[in-house]
């Protein structure tokens, strides 16, 4: 097993003035044993940063180290770590016994005995155990995906590596994976790199996760962290579903005035000091619909889902989400009052996009607490 | 509804009118020279005989005298055999030449596919369009300088003289590359990650999925390699002599014999036909199918 140390990654494409840097400046890393996953928008580097670790992409400059040995400039085969694709990238002239074992029969000098064995035990492990004489193509999508994990497990990777192996699987499919997959890793303990774009399939599988944006890390911390206390306005914007609120505020002595005349009266005001404009957000599930004494917005749309309501609102020319519980149902065009918690809301520098300050309720300590 | 499926049977009759018409064009002179090469020549050369539509009793004795007028030897083996195989000995050179030639050219074909389609290198696009421009040079053109450095090399009156300088095969190399660029890149970086060596990822991922493009090309270089004909005529002398140029020993100046060229071209049609029914297992497509998710 091993402790995974990216330090001051990059990597560009192509050379000279036309070269596009993918990867900046990334540094985090990995605890033995751990789940991380690496989150963010199409584009972001996050595939990339996870082809430098597996050695199919040469970096341009830092260094990677598993464990104490420095494999930066190691090829793939030497590194010892497995990975999952998303498309799965079965060999189509192989059945799934020869597909699981190839690695092994490649790279390790166990006799074929050793190997079908190994071979049968990952695939009683993966329940496709009666599947080991059939070619990938007569196979489902679900079968593939376990086929292509049965690969991995075998070798017995001191590295896991995902490049978003869930994204090719139907919803109901995907949660079941993403279930067994978290299982799989915490039975095998075997550190895990796990790419993703959907941050849902991040806060729940990662033990910690690292979002990134344009190539360079923006926070790496447990989902709640990230969720509770994001660096900056990007982390807050990208993680969360329905989005987090926000929105521009002009800073008026204590008071945050915004579009579609919201007002707010800080209750602590030390935030601001110094701000002429500011950037609020508040996350959908802490906007409270009131009778009185809160803003006012215009519900365009209500989407019901059973336990609780979407409502989909405008303030001025901002669009606005709201979780509210299901009994509430305003009707679409009306105008309705919202108020929230100041622990609730986040402010960000709005030139830089820094957290200000983020939510200061302390449910935050109780998670700690439970954690350690 | 009943418009459009009358219109379609229309279409379907023409088609199939079309299909039939064409494949009339192709198995007659076929057909022909099979039937000819069973008649004594005049019943097919004299003005006015009308065609004939079944065989005759004339083909042994057809062979025999096809197999007297040509001195060709068995192989390499010319000396210590002599030269007495007629045109046996040049169906058999033509197999030999035309098998080795191709196996050759299968590897380095695919292999170049393989790399100009999926590593990236110095200057591959110039090599590349250079290799794909060699495709125009005429056969006329090459046979001088050929001769010339064959005979430099010590190989003229050799095998190799026709098999080496065609091995890479510029239309071989473009057909692998183009081929090699529907391998996903994904199942590469996959068998990299598994331990692969980059040759075992050419021979043990590429060439396997590759199956029905290598059936398809062997075709190809077997049947160039088998109807070449100009450049071994000059490189190769009489006991050494492969089919197209044993052929040609049948037309003298003074008189063609028709009949033994029939013969001829009736037993060299033979191989070509073997290949084809031994390859066509390998034409399965939709090998690739199932190796990744789109």
């Amino acid at each position: 097993m091993a402790r995974i140390n990216v330090n001051t990654l990059r990597k560009e494409f192509g050379e000279g003035s036309d070269a596009v840097v993918a990867v900046e400046d990334v540094d985090f890393q990995i605890e033995d044993g751990e789940f991380l996953v690496l989150v963010g928008p199409s584009g972001c580097g996050k595939t990339t940063t996870l082809r430098c670790i597996a050695g199919l992409e040469d970096v341009t400059s830092g260094t990677l180290k598993f464990g104490d040995t420095d494999v930066t400039d190691l090829r793939a085969r030497e590194r010892d770590v497995a990975m999952v694709f998303q498309n799965y990238a079965l060999y189509p002239h192989m059945d799934v016994r020869s597909n699981i074992g190839f690695g092994l029969k490649l790279s390790t000098k166990l006799t074929s005995a050793e190997i079908d064995r190994r071979v049968e035990e990952t695939a009683a492990m993966l329940g496709i155990s009666d599947l080991l004489g059939d070619k990938p193509k007569e196979l489902s999508g679900g079968q593939q995906q376990r086929v292509a994990l049965g690969r991995a497990i075998v070798r017995e990777p001191e590295v896991f590596l995902m490049d978003e192996p869930l994204s090719n699987l139907d919803a109901k499919l995907r949660a079941q994976m993403r279930t067994e997959l978290q299982e799989l890793q915490h039975e095998l303990g075997v550190t895990t790199v796990y790419v993703t774009h959907d941050q849902t399939e991040a806060m729940a599988m990662g033990d910690r996760i690292a979002v990134m944006n344009d190539g360079r890390l923006q926070q790496v911390g447990r989902p709640e962290e990230v969720y509770r206390s994001p660096t900056n306005e990007f982390v807050a914007n990208f993680i969360g579903s329905p989005s987090i609120n926000l929105f521009t505020a002009e800073v008026n002595g204590d008071t945050l005035v915004g579009p579609g005349g919201f007002s707010y009266t800080l209750e602590n005001p030390s935030y601001v000091e110094g701000y002429d404009r500011i950037r609020a957000g508040i996350r959908p599930e802490d906007m409270r619909l009131v009778s009185e004494g809160g803003n006012n917005v215009d519900v365009t749309v209500v989407e019901p889902m059973g336990n609780e309501n979407f409502l989909y609102l405008t303030m001025g020319d901002i669009d606005m989400t709201a979780r509210v519980d299901s009994s509430m149902r305003p009707q679409a065009g009306e105008t309705v009052q919202f108020a929230f918690d100041e622990d609730a809301l986040y402010l960000f520098d709005a030139e830089s996009g820094d957290a200000i300050k983020t939510k200061t309720d302390d449910v935050d300590v109780g998670v700690k607490e439970i954690q350690s | 509804m009943r418009e459009a499926d009358r219109r379609e049977g229309v279409w379907k009759f023409l088609t199939y009118t079309f299909i039939l018409v064409m494949i009339v064009l192709t198995i007659v002179p076929l057909y022909w020279i099979v039937i000819a090469s069973t008649l004594p020549e005049e019943a097919f050369l004299t003005a006015g005989t009308a065609p004939q539509l079944f065989p005759g009793g004339e083909f042994w004795a057809n062979f025999s005298a096809l197999q007297d007028r040509l001195n060709i030897g068995f192989l390499m083996f010319d000396e210590l055999l002599g030269t007495d195989f007629g045109f046996l000995g040049a169906i058999a050179n033509s197999v030999f030449i035309a098998v080795v030639y191709t196996l050759l050219s299968l590897v380095i074909c695919s292999m170049a596919g393989f790399a100009f389609a999926k590593y990236e290198f110095r200057f591959k696009e110039p090599i590349f369009y250079t290799i794909l421009a060699t495709l125009v040079l005429p056969i006329q053109l090459l046979v001088i300088p050929l001769f010339l450095l064959m005979s430099q090399l010590g190989m003229t009156n050799t095998y190799w003289a026709i098999i080496l300088p065609w091995a890479a095969n510029p239309l071989g190399i473009f057909l692998m590359r183009q081929n090699m660029k529907s391998l996903p890149d994904a199942l590469l970086e996959s068998a990299r990650m598994d331990g692969a060596t980059e040759f075992q990822l050419y021979y043990r991922i590429a060439l396997p999925t590759m199956k029905s493009s290598l059936a398809a090309l062997s075709i190809i270089l077997f049947l160039f390699q088998w109807n070449l004909f100009l450049f071994p005529l000059v490189i190769l002398e009489g006991d050494k002599y492969t089919i197209p140029v044993a052929i040609n020993q049948l037309v003298g100046a003074q008189r063609v014999y028709y009949d033994q060229i029939m013969v001829a071209a009736t037993l060299s049609i033979i191989p070509i036909f073997l290949l084809f029914l031994f390859l066509q297992k390998q034409f399965v497509s939709g090998i690739l199918a199932g190796s990744v998710k789109e």
